[in-house]
């Protein structure tokens, strides 16, 4: 392992980073679960009976795995969820792309007007860089 | 720091449960699904109707008053047998609709009956009169769904009876497709067929296209 991807700095703004980008993402859908349910509902990927489900936890799961990212609380553990959280968003983008369809992302909100796409991919692609970075256990410096 | 290596699932499990608390909490299990035949958001009704349905069994004795599914429906709007046409209102959602004023309907030619099986399924036999609007297939097509032609009339949709929903979820499409008036007949193909009622087969497209 590269040293300088384990030390301890970089490990650590990996994960400022990661929490950022998931309590951005996470409060900007945490007040309108309704409209959040709407975009889950055109990704066709959620059986309808849990469409809500999904919408009223996962901003919050994004909110909490946030948290432990940027208080450093079992950071760790926020970094691994974020990725894993983040590979399973990109591979929801990457099916609707290839089907074809062409619907609002959702990933932060409805202010956010971005759609599925390739750009959308590539960010997502970043984000999985930054927050495995993240989850990576700092080289102890004795 | 060596016995912390297998240390992360816990934490991430507790993550994810907090998550979920937090979020039902804040929503306070209020939230109506987007689909407007009433699921709350875990679908306790929809649930509900099909354990009722398994219990009942697929078929049942045809006789809609009595032992059927309908008997202890919650749906106000459900429609039951009346002397003349039954009137499918635009009340905002599809509503049920149950055997004996499908009949009528069918009688009359006073609906668009819609299919919602697949296309194998339908061929096999189907109500005649029938289009298929398979809902796997058609869920990716929202043109397909607004440019259904009713001539005016109601739409009903039906799919393979017992525990399928295909039918629940296509005439919630096609509502939002902007059909005010939609029924479902719940109670299916195999319903239908219990009770003697004349069968198709063949294949047929949604109005002539395909």
């Amino acid at each position: 392992m590269p040293v300088l991807l384990t030390h301890p700095l970089v490990v650590r703004a990996c994960q400022i980073a990661t929490g950022v980008v998931f309590a951005w993402a996470g409060l900007a859908k945490i007040g309108d679960p309704l409209a959040f349910a709407e975009q889950i509902h055109n990704f066709r990927m959620v059986p309808v009976f849990a469409e809500n489900l999904v919408a009223m936890t996962l901003p919050w799961i994004e909110v909490v795995a946030a948290l432990a990212l940027l208080l450093g609380v079992r950071a760790r553990d926020g970094a691994i969820l974020a990725s894993v959280s983040l590979v399973v968003f990109t591979a929801a983008v990457i099916a609707a792309f290839a089907r074809g369809l062409d619907i609002e992302c959702g990933c932060f909100g409805t202010a956010d007007a971005s759609r599925v796409g390739v750009i959308k991919i590539g960010q997502n692609l970043v984000f999985i860089a930054l927050a495995v970075g993240a989850s990576l256990r700092p080289a102890s410096r004795s | 720091m060596s016995d912390r290596h297998s240390g992360s699932l816990p934490g991430i499990l507790a993550m994810l449960i907090a998550g979920v608390l937090l979020g039902l909490s804040y929503n306070a299990i209020g939230l109506r699904s987007r689909h407007p035949w009433g699921l709350d958001w875990i679908g306790r009704d929809k649930l509900a109707e099909l354990a009722g349905m398994e219990a009942v069994g697929v078929g049942g004795n045809g006789d809609p008053g009595s032992s059927s599914l309908y008997s202890g429906s919650d749906d106000p709007f459900a429609i039951g047998p009346t002397a003349q046409l039954p009137e499918i209102p635009a009340v905002g959602r599809p509503v049920r609709i149950e055997l004996s004023a499908l009949e009528q309907y069918f009688e009359a030619d006073a609906a668009l009956i819609i299919d919602a099986r697949d296309r194998f399924e339908f061929e096999e036999g189907h109500i005649p009169g029938a289009i298929n609007l398979p809902y796997d297939e058609v869920i990716t097509d929202p043109v397909v769904l607004e440019s259904v032609d009713t001539g005016g009339r109601p739409i009903v949709t039906y799919c393979g009876g017992g525990t399928c929903d295909v039918s629940l979820s296509l005439a919630g499409e096609l509502f939002y497709a902007g059909h005010e008036r939609v029924a479902v007949y719940v109670g299916g193909f195999p319903e239908w067929v219990e009770a003697g009622n004349p069968v198709e087969n063949g294949p047929k497209g949604p109005g002539g296209e395909s």
